[in-house]
């Protein structure tokens, strides 16, 4: 947990009035808040740091806010959507949920509903960003292994003994040893279950 | 003593004899008179000796008898001297005749003979005694004094003749005596009948014009001194008043002391040869002058030539040199020299024509080109007429008149009749001028024959034909309207009435009339033309136009349903954000100690979306109007589309961007809502100009059927194309790429295609653009 930012709302509609409207609503209870009349605004300005999450108003001059929220996906950039429409359908909100949306709410909305919304969508950035968090880190460590500590790794990690792996890789037996302490301490392994959990968040390829 | 005197006597009286003998012999010589007896018992004759003289005999050379006489006497005076002489012895009478005689030497003399008859105391004649005389040189003289005389009185009568007709007179003016002496010629010049009464120096000035008086006489002084002849020309002033220019010329005589005693001179009346001479040069003048200003040529020639070569004999005028821009003093050209300064062109031609002039006499007129040696080009007529004396041809006397500006101007004239008759035609402008008053008609141009139906080639036709093709309706505000302006002597102008051809089409036509007031009265002149087309459009665009506020109006009515959502969305904004508002106050009141500050923001913004909200409320009132509802009808597409196209047009040409239709000719007609097709091809059509506005293209609209016997129409533009993603979604509501685009065209469009049955789509184009499709199913067997 490196990051102990201020959990911020990011609030993306055109009408003035109920931009202003959610911020007010969103501070009312002690958040950061920070409102933009359209997408592009948004990526333009904005470098996310910390927790946080989108109101995200559906119907918005020259980029949707459905079409926004497939860009933030194409663009890897992960923050948790609450949509809000004057003119929901079914339809419209059944694919903004299956694109990931976390909420979708119809004007006007129960102030305690949004706000319930936020909250989840904070928990749920907050986690997503731990475990960003955790994955960047066994990433680095993954990367000062060397290919030999790596190749052994991941034979270790299917579950093949050191004899195995020494005739898998043509080394002797005591050579894999000594890479596998290495693996296990590089990776700050406490146990090789704990080294095939890591792999698995590495998502990384099973050795043969 | 008796005898002594006796013989003293006789002998003085002998001597006295002798004397009295020898002067009369001398007598008779001096005198050329001879004597003579003639015996007539014996036809003896005694000469004397002058006698023999006369004869160119010596005196008594020899015996004379009757017939030596008759032989010597002139042949054609003979018998006539014999017989004077027969008649004389028969009758007693003295014979007295003048005959002419031949001496031996051929000399030929005139002679006067006397004859007496002696008779004896018995009464019978016995002797003759005669004279005669030598008269040829009294005869000559008489002969020629009466030559004289008659030649002298001739040259007279043919000097005063001469005086008469070249109007001299002559005088002389007696300077001792201060007399004065006028021919009858100067009396006439003067005015007054010959020798009508003496005339005197007083008189004489009294009759010259004042104004030349003085030097007149000053000139007749100066003369006299001088001794040089006097010379001038002036006026007198006749009895009668008339004033006649004379030359008077005048010299003097002198003694041998060189004195003069007496001036004599000619006076001329020059008035008539004053007058024609002023008269001739100024009708030379006239002439040429007339010539150099109608660029008139004249010219003869006597003889018009076989051999091209020759020398024609040709007279040519300053002015002629002129027109051929030929320098007079290289003389005529030739005949071949003149050919070839006809233009190429013409040259043939004029060749031909000079032939036949040469072979047939016949007259010329003839307009032809002539190219001058500086290379300038002028256009000449030529006229000419033979010349023929006593049916002899003797050549050809013509004018050469330079027509090149009038030749310009015809050919201008006609070009720009053609051309205006050409701009009636095209334009359906005729033009006319005419009396109303009198039914006269000065000018109609064809167009005016072509407007109202007539063939112009059919001749004239009187204003009636024209007012009878007045439609009924209209003939009696026309003919109202025509007659009124014409008795006020207004101009009018009289629009938009129709006329029926023969053929049965009716025409809108239009006549302006204009009143000429330098002409007639009740003299107009005016145009007439077609405003069919004009009118037509007219009623076209007010269709269209109509099309259009109803197609607008039936656009807000189909839009309701649409809008009914848009409304919602519209409304439900601002209430949303003041519930949010209100909640966030809440929030801010419910805080210990409360935010007071930011709760009483929170109320000022509950309150300016309240406000918004009724704004929206307001703005919706404005939509509804009136509402039809759809009704089906059999609709043929091709009429939609082309009433769409022409509206369409200018906002395309705005745009730089052509509208072209490829459609199927035997394409069904559709069972559908008349409006709302009409609807559906301006959205799609506005579109596309939209698509294409700031880049200009073409629009196409194409129609054709599909094998489910369904038509398709397709608009395709070359514009920015479609959405890269989510193609299918600009036909939902409020999907919009337009800035100011409400995302309901074609949510619209789709909703009315549906509803007739068919499919909207959109597909993108290999090249730029668009193209969006819709199909429609057919009415079989329902064509237009």
């Amino acid at each position: 947990m490196k990051s102990a930012a201020l959990p911020t709302v990011f609030i993306i509609d055109d009408d003035k009035g109920m931009r202003q409207a959610i911020e007010d609503l969103v501070e009312s209870v002690g958040l950061r808040a920070e409102t933009f009349a359209s997408g592009e605004e948004f990526l333009s300005r904005r470098h996310i740091s910390g927790p946080s999450c989108l109101v995200l108003d559906v119907r918005l001059p020259q980029m949707s806010g459905l079409d926004f929220q497939r860009r933030l996906t194409e663009t890897g950039t992960q923050i948790p959507i609450i949509f809000i429409t004057a003119h929901g359908d079914v339809p419209m909100s059944v694919r903004a949920l299956k694109s990931g949306a976390v909420e979708f709410l119809t004007k006007p909305f129960r102030d305690q509903d949004l706000l319930d919304a936020i909250q989840q969508a904070l928990q749920h950035d907050r986690a997503a960003q731990e475990q960003q968090a955790e994955i960047h880190d066994l990433r680095e460590r993954y990367h000062t292994l060397t290919a030999r500590e790596r190749e052994v790794m991941a034979l270790v990690v299917s579950g093949m003994l050191n004899k195995q792996i020494a005739s898998e890789i043509g080394a002797s037996e005591a050579t894999v040893k000594i890479h596998r302490g290495n693996a296990m301490r590089k990776m700050q392994a406490a146990s090789v279950v704990d080294l095939v959990r890591m792999a698995d968040k590495l998502k990384l390829p099973p050795g043969k | 003593m008796a005898n002594e005197d006796v013989q003293r006597t006789l002998e003085e009286l002998s001597r006295n004899l002798q004397e009295s003998t020898a002067w009369l012999e001398e007598a008779q010589r001096v005198a050329h008179l001879g004597y003579w007896v003639w015996d007539l018992e014996t036809n003896h004759l005694i000469w004397s000796d002058e006698t023999y003289r006369i004869f160119g005999l010596t005196p008594q050379e020899g015996l004379i008898d009757l017939d030596k006489v008759r032989e010597m006497i002139h042949p054609d005076d003979r018998d006539a001297v014999f017989r004077t002489a027969g008649e004389a012895v028969r009758s007693g009478a003295r014979a007295d005749c003048e005959h002419r005689l031949f001496r031996p030497n051929g000399e030929m003399r005139i002679v006067h003979s006397l004859g007496d008859l002696k008779k004896d105391s018995s009464g019978r004649p016995y002797q003759m005694f005669g004279t005669t005389q030598d008269i040829t040189d009294r005869k000559r003289a008489e002969e020629a004094l009466q030559r004289m005389s008659g030649s002298f009185q001739e040259s007279n009568a043919r000097l005063e003749e001469a005086q008469r007709i070249a109007h001299v007179g002559h005088w002389d003016w007696n300077l001792e005596t201060g007399s004065l002496a006028w021919s009858d010629e100067t009396y006439r010049i003067y005015g007054m009948a010959p020798q009508e009464r003496p005339i005197d120096i007083a008189m004489l000035r009294e009759m010259i014009h004042p104004e030349d008086r003085e030097s007149m006489f000053r000139k007749a002084e100066e003369s006299l001194l001088s001794g040089g002849p006097a010379d001038a020309e002036h006026r007198i002033v006749r009895p009668n008043g008339e004033v006649r220019t004379v030359h008077s010329r005048a010299d003097a005589r002198r003694d041998a002391s060189g004195r003069p005693y007496e001036m004599f001179g000619t006076v001329q009346d020059v008035t008539e040869g004053k007058r024609a001479e002023q008269a001739l040069r100024r009708s030379q003048f006239y002439l040429s002058e007339g010539e150099r200003l109608a660029h008139v040529g004249s010219w003869a020639s006597t003889n018009l030539g076989i051999n091209w070569g020759d020398d024609l004999g040709l007279y040519w005028s300053d002015e002629l040199y002129r027109i051929f821009g030929l320098d007079p003093k290289n003389g005529a050209p030739g005949l071949e020299q003149c050919l070839a300064y006809v233009h190429p062109q013409d040259r043939a031609f004029i060749a031909e024509k000079v032939k036949a002039m040469h072979e047939e006499h016949c007259i010329c007129d003839v307009t032809h080109r002539i190219v001058r040696p500086d290379g300038e080009m002028r256009y000449i007529r030529v006229v000419s007429n033979p010349v023929v004396e006593q049916g002899a041809f003797k050549g050809y006397i013509g004018t050469t008149i330079d027509v090149t500006e009038q030749e310009l101007l015809t050919r201008e004239l006609r070009r720009e009749r053609a051309y205006l008759a050409e701009a009636q035609s095209l334009a359906h402008i005729g033009s006319w001028a005419t009396n109303f008053d009198t039914g006269q008609i000065f000018h109609l141009s064809d167009e005016v024959f072509r407007l109202h139906g007539f063939d112009p080639a059919q001749g004239p036709i009187p204003l009636e034909r024209f007012y009878d093709t007045l439609h009924l309706e209209d003939k009696q505000a026309v003919v109202a309207a025509l007659e009124g302006a014409v008795r006020a002597r207004k101009d009018y102008d009289i629009s938009d009435f129709r006329i029926r051809r023969s053929d049965g089409t009716i025409r809108f036509l239009r006549t302006i009339g204009h009143h000429n007031r330098s002409g007639e009265i009740g003299e107009y002149v005016g145009i007439t033309m077609d405003v069919t087309e004009r009118k037509r459009a007219e009623e076209e665009r007010e269709r269209l136009r109509q099309l259009e506020a109803d197609l607008a109006h039936i656009n807000r009515v189909n839009m309701m349903g649409e809008l009914a959502a848009a409304l919602a969305h519209e409304i439900r904004q601002p209430i949303a954000a003041s519930i949010t508002s209100a909640n966030a106050c809440l929030r801010w009141l419910a805080r210990d100690p409360p935010d007071l500050e930011r709760a009483r923001a929170a109320a000022a913004r509950i309150e300016q979306d309240g406000n918004r909200a009724a704004d929206v409320i307001n703005r919706l009132r404005s939509f509804y109007k009136k509402g039809t509802p759809p009704e089906p009808g059999i609709v043929d597409l091709k009429d939609i589309i082309r009433e769409m196209t022409a509206l369409l047009r200018k906002e395309a040409v705005r745009h730089s961007i052509k509208i072209h239709s490829e459609l199927d000719e035997d394409m069904p007609n559709v069972l559908a809502d008349r409006v709302q097709l009409q609807q559906v091809f301006m959205n799609l059509m506005l579109n596309a100009i939209e698509a294409m506005k700031d880049t200009g293209g073409k629009l196409t609209i194409s129609s054709r059927r599909t094998p489910e016997s369904q038509i398709m129409v397709s608009i395709e533009d070359t514009g920015v194309g479609l959405p890269a993603e989510n193609t299918e979604r600009i036909f939902d509501a409020f999907h919009t790429t337009k800035p100011q685009g409400t995302g309901m065209g074609l949510a619209i469009t789709r909703s009315i295609v549906e509803a007739h049955g068919g499919r909207v789509w959109a597909t993108a184009n290999s090249g730029a653009g668009a193209t969006f499709h819709f199909t429609l199913p057919a009415k079989g067997g329902v064509r237009a």
